[in-house]
């Protein structure tokens, strides 16, 4: 029982809450603030960009999302706005580490 | 009721199509967006908000940001149309800069960004601003002052000494030392004595010299007097070190080493103190032991100027 117990918790920490503990979120809201994200994202409410609780509800449960998302944050690419075409810019910072944890804690929203 | 609903199919796929067709257009149509704190402000703050890495909104909690005074600014009027950084142009792979832009990466000069300020902060204690010796050293009025915070740091006389500092850094030294004006402490602030933004004395005095702007607070050293020591008269700064000294009243050396620059080692201002002995002093120079541990001070007490009238065969001493 004591064991199932501790695999029950082990597992909760895995795939549960316990892994939005993972992300650090303060030096991810840093670096999203620094690469100026903010200026087309907004945590909840609409921008020109998807909010990010948008974007976390669009990819949960999807095993391919953390994947798809570094590249969106981390390779230049064109995105539509209001009708016209713009740059999406990426992420001040070239560590892959990096990345993963501003995409980790956007899906945590 | 229900029959007739049954009976017309065709009013779901109507309105199905409809649906799809109001989605559509809502995505074709720009995002509606509002004033944020003052008339015009959308342009800007539809992209610059609250999440700004270098806060902008946080305007509105000052002067500038004051939609209720009809002088206030918009985003415009400091920054420029700024159409370009508004509808970034297809043939450029940065969005350019505002028109006028701020800050130590600024591309816009110096003069046209002060000239924003100029624009509504002239006369008063602006009047000097124009050949002040920060004006003609190129320092932009945002070196010191920052807009988009409710506390501007040089506006505050705990921390404006930081702001200065940043530049006169030998102050910095200066106001630690053991005699100082207590800067340190916050109960005084670099612009009790000095205008930063320009004076019709020198070193950016608040008054119209040195001694003026010392006698606001030292008052008791104004005078007249009846006998007057010449150097009091003219520049209080030739003794003293208003920032800090290792002497004490921030004299610029120590007694008798100061006043022996001007008073010329003769007599007894030049003689070095010995233990007396029967011929009065025990020194390798013989000169007479009176000067008193060689602070002139211990007798020339009164030495900024004295009304005493007695000595008048001697009227230059300044004792008491």
């Amino acid at each position: 029982m004591k064991r199932l117990t501790v695999l029950a918790c082990v597992a909760a920490m895995s795939f549960g809450p316990g892994h939005a503990l993972a992300v650090d979120a303060a030096a991810a809201d840093a670096l999203v603030r620094k690469s100026k994200c903010f200026t087309c994202h907004h945590k909840t409410k609409e921008k020109d960009g998807p909010p990010f609780a948008e974007t976390a509800e669009k990819y949960r449960g999807k095993p391919e999302a953390i994947e798809k998302l570094i590249k969106h944050v981390t390779v230049p690419s064109k995105v539509k706005v209001d009708g016209s075409e713009e740059d999406h810019e990426t992420l001040r910072s070239d560590d892959p580490a990096d990345a993963k944890n501003v995409v980790e804690w956007i899906l945590s929203f | 009721m229900f029959m007739r609903r049954e009976s017309r199919p065709w009013r779901h796929v109507v309105a199905a199509g409809l649906l799809v067709v109001a989605m559509a257009s809502g995505l074709a149509q720009a995002r509606e967006v509002n004033d944020v704190y003052i008339e015009g402000d959308k342009v800007c703050t539809r992209c610059h908000d609250e999440n700004e890495y270098k806060p902008v909104l946080s305007i509105a909690q000052t002067r500038h940001g004051t939609a209720a005074d009809g002088r206030a600014p918009t985003c415009v009027s400091c920054h420029g149309e700024s159409d370009t950084h508004i509808n970034k142009p297809a043939d450029v792979e940065k969005r350019p800069e505002p028109t006028i832009n701020f800050g130590r990466k600024s591309t816009t000069p110096v003069a046209d960004r002060n000239q924003v300020c100029e624009s509504c902060h002239q006369g008063g204690k602006f009047i000097h601003w124009q050949g002040s010796q920060h004006s003609a050293a190129d320092v932009e009025c945002g070196g010191c002052h920052t807009m988009h915070t409710a506390h501007d740091k040089v506006r505050d006389k705990a921390t404006q000494p930081e702001v200065c500092m940043n530049c006169h850094k030998e102050k910095r030294g200066e106001i630690r030392r053991p005699n100082h004006h207590p800067l340190a402490e916050g109960k005084m602030a670099c612009s009790d004595c000095h205008a930063s933004h320009g004076s019709a004395g020198e070193k950016l005095m608040q008054r119209d010299t040195i001694n003026d702007t010392c006698y606001t607070c030292h008052m008791e050293k104004r005078g007249p007097t009846v006998r007057t020591h010449q150097p009091v008269m003219e520049n209080c700064a030739i003794c003293h070190n208003p920032h800090g000294s290792v002497n004490d009243n921030l004299l610029r050396q120590r007694p008798p080493l100061l006043c022996q620059q001007c008073h010329e080692p003769t007599g007894h201002r030049g003689g070095i103190p010995g233990f007396g002995d029967s011929r009065g002093s025990f020194n390798s120079t013989g000169g007479m032991g009176i000067t008193q541990g060689r602070s002139c001070l211990n007798c020339h007490s009164n030495i900024h100027g004295t009304n005493n009238p007695v000595d008048a065969s001697n009227e230059r001493t300044f004792r008491r």
